[in-house]
């Protein structure tokens, strides 16, 4: 019996010795982008310059008030633009997916480009609107009332507004939660409702919002999420008015003289929340009891507004101009105008920033080289690794493949900063001397990107039933065969939308660049941030709209393919 | 009284007739079956009656009240019609209890009156177990049941169902079948049953209305409907006949492969061509010629396959045509012997319409 045994182990050693390492492989790939500047986070966090362990720097995060006052303000800046975000979101959602609002799609459309302008560019498209001596609407103020020069409408350098700009860029995700909650909501559950004598608002009171509330409290919550971790708007609006949040006071304390640890200790009730707070939406939208039973289902009835119509078009339209209409002209008079805090006419149209940026601005060839050299590696790489894990986790093809899957999808919970932060501390010292490199912005964007490719990557391999697959292989293709016949070709579409979607999540990244980046590797977003600083917001705004050019045809391309919208995705900025 | 009738009811999206020209009178306290395929309209008229879809034209009545017509539409709410949908429409946020209460709680009434009112229906529809289940913890039949209460208990004047057996196993729906129709039995509301299944609808219903492309084909009984088909789609429709093309000799008798064959219903016209269907079951199959010689027609044996209880043929007449024929389990057929079919006048139906 051990002889046949052992004889019939030999025959077929090959399945066993190529799926372990891939595990191995990729688990250790995988502890290297994550656990390892996690480690480093926490062991800095508890020790002292000296190296001894402490808690010295978390008593001064929570008692001198350099710290505690960001945090407040931190807490402040989430709650209410989570609370405005909702307000604003959930009645648009409702209008879209549920009424007869005219042009619906459009306003889906105009809600998709929030979705995607990258918030540190809306601030500073806010700037030019709305601070307080140049700002172009307080100009309007003062030539329609007759005000003096010292008089202004709008200050964005305050709490306000920097609550206001967050919530632009934010309140995306709670539309897109709620409507697509409204929108899987089957309508017959309303018409049951009313077949048994609800009237209108009994229907929407007992039945439809109990079943979109999961939906918006999750919303909220991400909402809560995205304004606490940014980085961009607050260190564009904040620190000119003289404050800081988390975010931007870990972003000080690199500055000379630099105090890792206390950035450390500082990080680290960024990353705690973040992780309690997306354990709390899992739980909120897995309930049992909220998952829609039943077979087939017809689309919703839709509730005609009436003579409301056009004023509630119009409503979402002047929402609207906030995140869209108004920054976007702001950033074209800016890029074309020979002075950005003034009104554009014809005899003023100037070629001159794009000139600037182009030819004679020397860090523009440098960043955007960095740029497109990290996009493509970043995008390539991460799109084999997604690859791989996404197929072995999709076809449950190893051991061990639930791991793999949580691995990848673990940087969710890590905010940019705490993440750039985290490698800065991994790769300053011996053995890995990163920092200054492209190595440790790659490593980043790795990171950073994983997640959603991992995602897309995922779901797109699910409705490829693997029956394709056993049905070529049971003609007599091998593995690898019916991969690159029957599944690759299936997959194209997914694949080349995922490798755009992490290039250009790659060039809007600013949270972890601004840590680790150094005068030689300096990309595009970094570059824009730095003339923001130098006052060259002609130049940004040129540089911000080619950026908006190029992301909109990405997702204008991915759109496209059936099943694959951006609504599905998240980006992070 | 609640009777419901349709008047010439129409629903037109765009330049598509969905429900066209559709009117019917169903009688309170009976079962009435629209049967048809997938996209007959059989469901907008169901949404019609229901108040969901506003007519284009016509109308509806309920009792002498008028609840649609294309200037005033009556909402759902105010009907005092119940309904089941194709999903159930199951609230999944609600328990099985908190579902069938709703509307007895939109209805006011006090809490011993829907104490009572809800024991009673759980125990009907065998749910007590299953009171404080959510939906989505329930079996498909569970769920259907928790639909049926929902719509029963506010004992409604008029019920509606959607395809309400459509998501069950075939084991279930047979039972559920019989379910619908007892507890109608027991609390004599007028319902509108939509399936597209005949042996649902033949089961249930006290009338079938076959409908195709928004068109009432033919209503009658499950009897007149199975018996008397007044048309080819119906004759196809309602299953196991054979239909038959021959050329009209008089007004009640045609050619077919060479043989004359006398049918019976609406007078044939002169001339033409006339469709004529005959049941499986009915045809009779015999190695020797017949003695009468009206309606015997000589065949081939294509196929033959014995299922136990009955033997299903396959045969092929002169002109090509082939026909399926159902005969007794004892006498068998080699496949390729010549064989007289006898279709009996009275089976063999003229389809007119």
């Amino acid at each position: 019996m051990s002889v046949l045994t052992s004889t019939a182990a030999e025959r077929r050693p090959a399945r066993i010795d190529f799926s372990r390492p891939i595990l191995y492989g990729f688990a250790a790939i995988l502890i290297v982008l994550i656990v390892l500047p996690l480690s480093w986070l926490l062991l800095y966090s508890v020790t002292d310059r000296a190296g001894s362990l402490t808690v010295e720097n978390f008593i001064r995060l929570f008692s001198e008030s350099a710290f505690l006052d960001p945090l407040i303000t931190t807490f402040i800046i989430a709650t209410s633009s989570s609370f405005l975000c909702c307000a604003v979101a959930a009645p648009m959602g409702w209008l879209v997916a549920r009424t007869d609002l005219p042009m619906s799609h459009v306003i889906r459309a105009l809600v998709t480009a929030s979705f995607v302008t990258p918030p540190f560019l809306g601030a500073i498209a806010w700037e030019l609107l709305a601070a307080p001596n140049s700002g172009l609407l307080n100009k309007i103020y003062r030539v329609v009332t007759g005000a003096p020069q010292d008089e202004h409408l709008f200050n964005i350098y305050s709490l306000t507004g920097i609550i206001f700009v967050i919530s632009c860029y934010t309140f995306p995700y709670v539309f897109v939660l709620v409507a697509n909650a409204l929108d899987r909501t089957p309508g017959e559950l309303e018409d049951a409702s009313s077949i048994l004598g609800g009237k209108r608002w009994y229907t929407a009171r007992r039945i439809t919002i109990p079943l979109v509330l999961p939906a918006l409290i999750a919303g909220a919550l991400i909402a809560f999420l995205q304004a606490m971790t940014l980085f961009g708007s607050p260190a564009i609006l904040a620190l000119p008015a003289g404050f800081h949040t988390m975010t931007t006071k870990i972003w000080s304390l690199f500055q000379y003289p630099p105090k890792p640890e206390l950035a450390a200790a500082a990080s680290l009730p960024l990353l705690v929340l973040t992780i309690i707070l997306l354990r709390a939406e899992h739980m909120i939208l897995g309930r049992r009891g909220y998952s829609v039973v039943g077979g087939k289902y017809g689309t919703p009835r839709l509730i005609p507004l009436g003579r409301g119509r056009w004023p509630a078009f119009a409503l979402c339209i002047l929402v609207l101009l906030n995140p869209v209409f108004l920054p976007y002209a702001a950033l074209l008079n800016a890029a074309f105008a020979p002075v950005a805090s003034h009104f554009l006419t014809f005899s003023t149209f100037t070629l001159h920033n794009i000139e600037f940026v182009l030819f004679e601005l020397s860090a523009t060839k440098l960043a955007l080289r960095n740029t497109v050299i990290l996009g493509t590696a970043t995008a390539t790489i991460g799109l084999l690794i997604a690859l791989v894990i996404a197929y072995v986790t999709a076809r449950k093809a190893v051991t061990g493949h639930r791991l793999l899957g949580f691995l990848a999808t673990a940087p969710v919970a890590i905010p940019g900063i705490v993440l750039g932060v985290g490698l800065f501390l991994s790769y300053t010292r011996p053995p890995f001397v990163l920092y200054g490199t492209l190595w440790i912005l790659l490593i980043a964007f790795l990171t950073i990107s994983l997640p959603s490719a991992y995602q897309q990557l995922q779901a797109a391999f699910r409705n490829i039933h693997p029956e394709l697959e056993d049905a070529s292989r049971i003609l007599g293709a091998t593995r690898l065969q019916s991969l690159r016949q029957i599944t690759a070709p299936l997959l194209r579409t997914s694949v080349i939308a995922t490798w755009c979607f992490i290039f250009v999540g790659v060039m809007r990244e600013l949270s972890a660049a601004i840590i680790l980046f150094t005068s030689e590797t300096k990309v595009i977003s970094v570059l824009i941030y730095d003339l923001n600083e130098s006052g060259d917001l002609g130049a940004i705004s040129v540089i911000g709209i080619a950026m908006l050019l190029i992301t909109f045809a990405v997702v204008i391309m991915v759109n496209r393919i059936p099943g694959f919208g951006v609504t599905s995705v998240r980006l992070r900025t | 009284m609640a009777s419901v009738e349709l008047q010439n009811l129409t629903k037109r999206y765009g330049p598509l007739a969905v429900v066209d020209d559709v009117s019917l009178r169903i009688e309170h306290g009976s079962l009435v079956c629209l049967l048809g395929p997938s996209g007959c309209g059989k469901t907008t008229t169901l949404r019609l009656i229901a108040g969901f879809v506003e007519p284009t034209e016509g109308n509806i009545r309920v009792g002498d009240r008028l609840v649609s017509s294309p200037a005033l539409t009556l909402p759902p709410e105010q009907r005092k019609m119940s309904m089941i949908f194709q999903s159930y429409a199951l609230w999944p946020h609600m328990t099985v209890t908190e579902n069938v209460i709703y509307g007895l709680k939109l209805r006011k009434l006090d809490r011993d009156t829907i104490r009572k009112k809800l024991d009673a229906i759980l125990t009907t529809t065998k749910l007590k177990e299953l009171a404080e289940r959510y939906p989505g913890e329930l079996s498909g039949g569970q769920q259907q049941r928790v639909a049926l209460a929902r719509a029963l208990i506010v004992e409604p004047e008029t019920l509606l169902l959607d395809e309400p057996l459509s998501n069950l196993d075939a084991n279930l729906r047979e039972e559920m079948r019989f379910e619908v129709r007892r507890l109608h039995d027991a609390y004599r509301y007028t319902t509108v049953y939509v399936t597209h299944d005949q042996s649902e609808a033949m089961t249930t219903a006290d009338l079938i209305c076959v409908m195709n492309a928004g068109k009432i084909e033919q209503a009658g009984t499950p009897e007149d409907i199975y018996d008397r088909p007044r048309s080819e789609f119906v004759a196809r429709f309602i299953g196991s006949s054979n239909v038959i093309k021959g050329k009209n000799l008089d007004d009640a008798h045609i050619s077919f492969a060479g043989a004359r064959l006398r049918v019976t219903g609406a007078k044939l016209a002169a001339g033409g061509e006339t469709a004529v269907s005959i049941r499986q079951h009915d045809i009779r199959l015999s190695k020797t010629a017949p003695q009468q010689k009206d309606n015997v027609v000589p065949a081939t044996v294509v196929r033959q396959v014995f299922l136990g209880g009955s033997r299903d043929y396959m045969v092929e007449v002169a002109d090509g045509t082939q026909l399926r024929a159902v005969t007794g389990a004892g006498e068998a057929i080699a496949q390729g012997s010549a064989v007289f079919l006898h279709l009996p006048a009275e089976h063999c139906r003229a389809l007119t319409g």
